[in-house]
């Protein structure tokens, strides 16, 4: 919250623009999280004696220019914009709107999934070079402590934990467990060299075949 | 409420936009005040209506009545609660509080929208799950009201769990499973067992699987009355014989060997000295209280023992009981009324309890040929399964949680699904018999007319703006939110009219914002917060 | 929006609470404002956020005791929002005090006397002292 307030002293009317993909699903940037941190701010400036003016606007998805182009009208009349999305939103809205300073409110960190209710977790680090094939759908890279592509370290704690952070679970004993229950032990046994990190050019770009 | 002006109300609020007319009436809720407010919403043709007055607790449903009889839509009603929670609650003149209560009722009143009933269908075929008495006694008891049962059994015999309990409190199995028999609305699956269920109340589509074959069933309504079960208290020190010996060795019983004992053979020599231990390590239960004031009294009249009760306190809060301890003490049997749970040793081939009497002050010792002794009241097997199939909760012991203790005793949290007697930890036969009653009536209000009414839409989640995250379906209460595929291809949470028990729970949390709760809209609830403090 | 409270309560607990309050005459603060809820779970961080916004001295949550809610769960998540909101408050530096949670039963209006008098009462020694 610090940063943000930081961020935003200097203005008196923003934007705070959410996005109704991703970070909505993960409580993160939706309608609702938007109206929460305006309110917040409005209640910090009011309670400092320098009133802050907020517009509220959440778009399908930030990362779509015909859908930013929505917010042209609302962007025309402030000073700079807070955006809720994820970096992939916020560095859209920048390029389309070039002379309005547009401001992160969130730091973008995983792709994850829902362990349970509320609980996210890191999946897929975007390598570029998936090995999800060999290890029964389990991602090493990003599950293992060290990023080992061959097998687990030695160290695994008991209860097959990880030796770096206790509170993970080892990614090899997960991957071991996975390819012996589907009787795919044999990949365990093959040598992958190490990943090929220059599979993505960063940044990364795809064209699509024409359809 | 004499510390309102109520002519200064009626002015003030007269001048706030879109009030078309103020009328002070007396006993609003009366037919004559009725009357008046219908007449006013026609000739002024009034689109809202804000009543002033008594709480809402009270009333509402009498003036949303009167809405609807003047033709407009009984949800476009709010109230101002002027009586209770205004004039009697603070001293001095409130009429600056009135006013602005009543500003709070009209802001949100403008946002009210119509809510519309439907009727919908509901199935009229109960399932009793349970083989027991209140099983078979509710199945009995629903057929008698027209409406018809499946009892489901998942022993080979209706009523096998039950043993000797039911002969205990003067229930006959036999001629209750006869009664099953004879009676066309009931139809038994025995050697069954659930093992999906699926819909909402009053549709509720159940897999039932008999000997590897699967079955599938539908029905209104679910009853679960699958009893209970005991263990011997970890107090027990003394290993238990499966039967009870011979009084030259040593008799450690449960109650139901004692009844079965004293009732149904035939004993060699008769135990001179018989102890019974209950209420050290459930206090909850009433049961073990009437099973050893029953058992006791009937050892004492049988077989002229020396009855020795040790126990915490005797609570006889269940029917009948004070009468069967009085009987009890009259006939001289023994309370040591303990604090601490007494030791139990061998001697000689009899058990001795060491006890200390509060009254007494001191330890004593007392060999008893026979000890009864203490048990613990448990689920049975198979809670936690059927439990978590109908996605229903069960309390701190792991007996199925009742809605509420008080006001919704033999309901579970979820619409239509009920639990009753000895699986819900209610286990004195007087409590159970109610149970019996009031689900029977229950099921009954709910089911025999085919149709059960329900407002449409009143939580609703907006299909455009829904992206289903799955939130509110994982967090709603009641099940009743489901990802279901609509017109345009989308997957998106619907939440169920029957099912919806209409907490808001979803609404709050939504991250998109998609779902309206109409009458507790986000709008709604801020017109009312804007309303305060303006003079 | 001079002192006032706001008081969301839920319709099965705080809200019968106060009624029986007022039907004891047991007096409380004019300053209160109810707003009747179907559950303590309906109400959202926004609603106490804007509330403060709107100038008001407190916002109480009032809902079912552990384990008494007629929806099972939403007390705790009532519970858990307002938590979320002091975090919120504290962020910002505004007295964390403002929104709180209590929990009572139906048939308790001496609690919900006595926790409108209190709110009341450290409310009006925070402005006094400022």
């Amino acid at each position: 919250m610090e940063e943000i307030k930081q961020a935003m002293a200097l203005y008196k009317k923003i934007l705070v623009a959410g996005c109704g993909t991703c970070v909505t699903v993960c409580w993160a940037g939706g309608e609702k999280e938007v109206g929460i941190l305006a309110s917040q701010l409005r209640l910090a400036r009011s309670a400092a004696g320098n009133d802050i003016v907020t517009l509220e606007a959440t778009v399908e998805r930030q990362c779509e220019n015909e859908m930013v182009a929505e917010l042209k009208d609302k962007v025309a009349e402030v000073e700079a914009v807070l955006s809720l999305a994820c970096g992939s939103g916020v560095q859209t809205m920048a390029t389309m709107f070039e002379d309005k300073p547009i401001f992160p409110a969130v730091n973008t960190t995983f792709i994850g999934m829902p362990e349970k209710e509320g609980l996210w977790v890191e999946m897929c680090g975007a390598c570029g070079d998936c090995y999800l094939d060999r290890t029964g759908g389990i991602c090493p890279m990003v599950r293992c402590s060290k990023g080992l592509l061959n097998g687990p370290c030695g160290g695994t704690r008991k209860g097959g934990k990880c030796e770096i952070d206790p509170d993970k679970d080892c990614a090899w004993v997960l991957i071991y467990r996975r390819l012996e229950r589907q009787g795919r032990l044999d990949l365990m046994r093959e040598y992958y060299a190490p990943k090929n990190f220059r599979a993505v050019k960063r940044p990364g770009k795809i064209q699509a075949a024409k359809a | 409420m004499k510390n309102i002006d109520f002519d200064a109300v009626a002015e003030k609020v007269a001048r706030m936009p879109g009030v078309t007319c103020v009328n002070l009436v007396s006993h609003l809720c009366l037919d004559e005040g009725r009357e008046k407010m219908i007449a006013s919403i026609r000739e002024e043709n009034l689109d809202r209506v804000i009543v002033a007055a008594c709480s809402p607790e009270f009333k509402e449903h009498i003036f949303r009545q009167a809405l609807e009889d003047a033709g407009l839509n009984g949800h476009l009603l709010a109230m101002a609660n002027i009586r209770e929670q205004c004039s009697w609650a603070h001293e001095g003149d409130v009429t600056e509080k009135a006013v602005e209560l009543i500003k709070m009722a009209t802001n949100r009143a403008r946002l009210l929208q119509p809510l519309e009933r439907k009727e919908l269908p509901v199935n009229r075929k109960v399932l009793v799950i349970g083989g027991g008495f209140s099983a078979i006694d509710t199945a009995l008891h629903l057929s008698r009201v027209g409406l018809r049962t499946t009892l489901l059994e998942k022993e080979a015999v209706l009523g096998t769990g039950t043993g000797e309990w039911q002969s205990l409190h003067g229930f006959d199995n036999s001629s209750m499973t006869a009664a099953v028999e004879g009676d066309r609305n009931i139809d038994v699956l025995a050697s069954a067992r659930m093992t999906a269920a699926e819909g909402t109340i009053g549709d509720f589509t159940v897999t039932i699987t008999r000997e590897g074959e699967e079955i599938s069933r539908k029905y209104g309504a679910i009853v679960l009355a699958t009893g209970f079960r005991t263990e011997l208290a970890p107090t027990s020190t003394l290993k238990l014989r499966t039967q009870a010996e011979p009084i030259s060795g040593i008799s450690i019983v449960s109650q139901e060997q004692l009844f079965h004992m004293l009732h149904n053979s035939i004993v060699e020599a008769k135990p001179r000295t018989i102890g019974f231990m209950f209420d050290f390590s459930d206090e909850n239960s009433r049961f073990p209280t009437l099973t050893t004031l029953n058992n006791a009294l009937a050892a004492k009249n049988k077989w002229g023992s020396e009855i020795y009760i040790f126990c915490k306190n005797v609570k006889v809060d269940s029917e009948g009981a004070e009468k069967l301890y009085r009987e009890a003490r009259e006939c001289g049997v023994v309370f040591l009324k303990c604090e601490t749970t007494p030791r139990m040793s061998m001697d000689n081939g009899r058990v001795a309890v060491e006890a200390r009497d509060v009254f007494l002050g001191e330890d004593t010792i007392i060999a008893c040929d026979l000890l009864v002794a203490e048990e613990l009241l448990l689920p049975i097997a198979g809670t936690e399964t059927l439990s978590s199939l109908l996605n229903i909760r069960l309390d701190s012991r792991g007996f199925y949680q009742d809605e509420n203790v008080h006001l919704y005793p033999v309901a579970s949290e979820k619409k239509g699904v009920f639990v009753i007697g000895g699986c819900r930890g209610n286990l004195d036969m007087g409590r159970v018999l109610t149970d019996i009653s009031s689900v029977v009536m229950s099921i009954h209000e709910l089911l025999s007319s085919g149709k059960i009414q329900v407002e449409i839409e009143r939580v609703k989640a907006d299909p455009q703006k829904c992206v289903a995250c799955l939130t509110c379906i994982r967090v709603c209460p009641h099940s009743a939110i489901q990802l279901i595929r609509v017109d345009t291809g989308k997957d998106v949470a619907v939440i169920s009219d029957l099912a919806c028990d209409a907490c808001g729970v979803c609404a709050a949390i939504c991250p998109a914002k998609a779902i309206e709760f109409q009458g507790y809209r986000d709008d709604q609830t801020l017109a009312q917060i804007e309303a305060i403090g303006e003079s | 929006m001079n002192g006032r409270i706001i008081a969301f309560c839920c319709e099965h607990s705080a809200y019968p609470a106060a009624d029986l309050a007022g039907r004891l005459r047991l007096h409380y603060p004019e300053s209160l404002r109810v707003i009747r809820v179907p559950c303590a779970g309906r109400v959202d961080v926004i609603h106490i956020l804007k509330a403060l916004e709107k100038g008001a001295s407190a916002v109480l949550v009032l809902g079912c005791e552990d384990g008494a809610c007629h929806h099972i769960t939403g007390n705790i998540r009532a519970k858990e929002r307002v938590k979320q909101c002091n975090v919120l408050l504290k962020e910002i530096g505004v007295d964390g005090r403002r929104a709180v949670m209590f929990s009572l039963s139906p048939n308790a209006p001496h609690k919900f006397v006595r926790v409108a008098n209190d709110i009341a009462k450290t409310m009006k020694e925070s402005r006094e002292a400022r």
